[in-house]
């Protein structure tokens, strides 16, 4: 969540990316940060023991969510 | 500030005491004097009442009857109970208390009855404190209302009064406003004063505080990734050694149960960093605080390295502070667990014990990816002090019997999946990298029982011990 207040800062457009495990820790530090909201994507948990194969299928069906994510709304605070 | 008269003598007296009322007569006889009275107003007839105690502490007085003599606004005299030739050359005026013994000591001023030491002390420097005052209700319970706020990592806390935070910050003669690190993960700057909060929270003693304000610099390091580690599902947390004489003079354990419970200064100083993590830095369980199962040492894990009984510089010698100095190492860890060898009578035999143990961190199979603290006891350092060996000698066996063939580690091998892919697995592998496995020594004088410390990941990924010297 930092990397992504750094980039908003710095003029780059980004978007939050992690597993669901993830939701409260992310809600939590993007709080902490001053955002009401931010533009997030969550992939199904778990990761560490995805094969590659697997992982790609993964980032293939978050795609689009990601780029709608860049590409739509932005954070809020 | 109290009216004192710019030139002409000022007494201060308590009916409470038996001199002051010897020289009551006294004070009746000398025309002029301003007498503050302590505890009672009509004592003696005409005196200014000073039982909020606001001349006495203006004028630092410790033991009544005092006699302050003022020539120009400022104090030219001053003497302490009774004694005729004193106050007779402070007052100028011969003969007095004609009858009375030629000397009597005084009591003990107001100013330093230790019932009031708390109240009198807020009184004058409570205003030097920046922090917000929160105010209970009567109907509050203290240590439960800490929980409500969520200050507290689920152990009572130490409520932190003005008082006992004006008392902490005696222990340090660092600035009460000066910000001491940033405070992952909400990268919060934290004052001498919060972390002081923090440390009376955490059931410190005010001498313990330099120490936790070292850790807390430590911690809030770029190289030491407190936000990493604590994000992490991995199990870790901070822990601390100290070296150097201040471990002795806060009585730090480093001896028998040094890792465990029962040493005040073991079990706060380690709380109060992870206190401020937490109350300062929005660290929380449940919050960034991903851990799937964390460990006890969480709640605060600080012991000392045992110096006295070592074969080895100290750590923090090893680390480049200069001997004698005082220094903390803070470093992430996993809670301990032992590693038994009560045979081996050679270094190289207790080396391989030593390191068999070592591979199980984070899993037998893996490799270069996390470090660990090896805490070396007294029974097993004296094998390695009978034989000469240096710490670095101890490494490099270590490093030796920690170099794992591939075809054991490889993923796969031994019917586990897990392991080091093949792409990698192509020659002997060293268990630690460079730098990623420490050495201490601490415990009691008798058990052949070393441990082991997992940590998390070393390096830029992960988090490196750092050193910080102690300061007063």
């Amino acid at each position: 969540m930092h990397d992504f207040a750094a980039l908003e800062a710095r003029g780059v457009v980004a978007a939050f990316c992690a597993s669901t495990e993830f939701v409260d820790a992310s809600a939590a530090q993007a709080r902490a940060l001053g955002y009401r909201e931010v533009p997030a994507v969550f992939v199904p948990h778990p990761i560490q023991d995805r094969t590659d194969d697997e992982t790609r299928a993964l980032a293939d069906a978050a795609l689009d969510a990601v780029l709608a994510a860049v590409t739509t709304g932005g954070p809020a605070r | 500030m109290p009216d004192f008269p710019r030139d002409g003598v000022v007494a201060v007296v308590k009916r409470d005491c038996p001199t002051c009322r010897l020289v009551e007569p006294v004070l009746a006889q000398l025309a002029g004097v301003v007498v503050y009275s302590q505890d009672d107003p009509a004592f003696p007839p005409g005196a200014r009442d000073d039982t909020d105690l606001a001349a006495s502490l203006a004028l630092g007085v410790e033991t009544v009857p005092t006699l302050v003599r003022f020539a120009a606004g400022a104090e030219v005299a001053r003497t302490e109970g009774w004694l005729r030739p004193a106050w007779e050359e402070l007052t100028g005026v011969d003969g007095l208390g004609a009858g009375l013994p030629e000397h009597r000591p005084g009591c003990g001023s107001r100013t330093q009855d230790p019932e009031l030491a708390d109240e009198l002390l807020v009184r004058s420097r409570g205003h030097t404190l920046a922090s917000r005052a929160v105010e209970l209700t009567a109907l509050e319970d203290e240590a439960e209302a800490l929980f409500d706020r969520g200050w507290s990592d689920g152990l009572p806390v130490v409520a932190p009064t003005q008082a006992r935070v004006l008392r902490m910050l005696d222990g340090t003669s660092r600035a009460p406003d000066e910000v001491v690190a940033v405070v992952p993960p909400n990268l919060v700057p934290v004052t001498v004063e919060k972390v002081a909060v923090n440390a009376v929270l955490a059931g410190c003693r005010p001498e313990y505080l330099p120490v936790v304000l070292a850790a807390v610099e430590a911690a809030c390091t770029d190289e030491f990734n407190a936000h990493g580690l604590l994000a992490t599902t991995w199990g870790a947390g901070p822990a601390i050694v100290v070296n150097g004489p201040v471990a002795a003079e806060i009585g730090l354990n480093s001896g028998g149960n040094a890792l465990g419970q029962g040493t005040r200064a073991n079990s706060t100083i380690g709380r109060a960093l992870q206190l401020v993590i937490r109350n300062v830095g929005g660290g929380r369980p449940g919050g960034v605080d991903r851990a799937t199962l964390g460990h006890p040492g969480k709640t605060g894990f600080c012991f000392a390295e045992d110096e006295a009984g070592s074969p080895w510089e100290p750590l923090s010698v090893s680390r480049g502070v200069a001997p004698g100095v005082s220094a903390v190492t803070v470093f992430a860890a996993e809670g301990p667990r032992g590693i038994a060898d009560q045979i081996s009578r050679t270094p190289d035999s207790l080396a391989r014990s030593l390191a068999a143990g070592l591979r199980t961190v984070a899993h037998p199979k893996l490799v270069m990816g996390f470090d660990a603290t090896l805490v070396v006891c007294p029974e097993h350092a004296r094998v390695f002090a009978a034989a000469g060996w240096s710490r670095a000698d101890l490494e490099g066996a270590l490093a030796e019997a920690l170099t794992l063939d591939p075809a054991e580690i490889v993923r796969g091998a031994g019917g586990i999946e897990e392991g080091v892919p093949a792409a990698r697995a192509t020659a002997p592998l060293p268990k630690f990298r460079p730098g990623g496995l420490m050495i201490v020594h601490a415990g009691g004088g008798a058990g052949m029982f070393s441990a082991v410390i997992g940590g998390w990941v070393g390096g830029a990924a992960g988090s490196t011990p750092v050193t910080r010297e102690v300061r007063p």
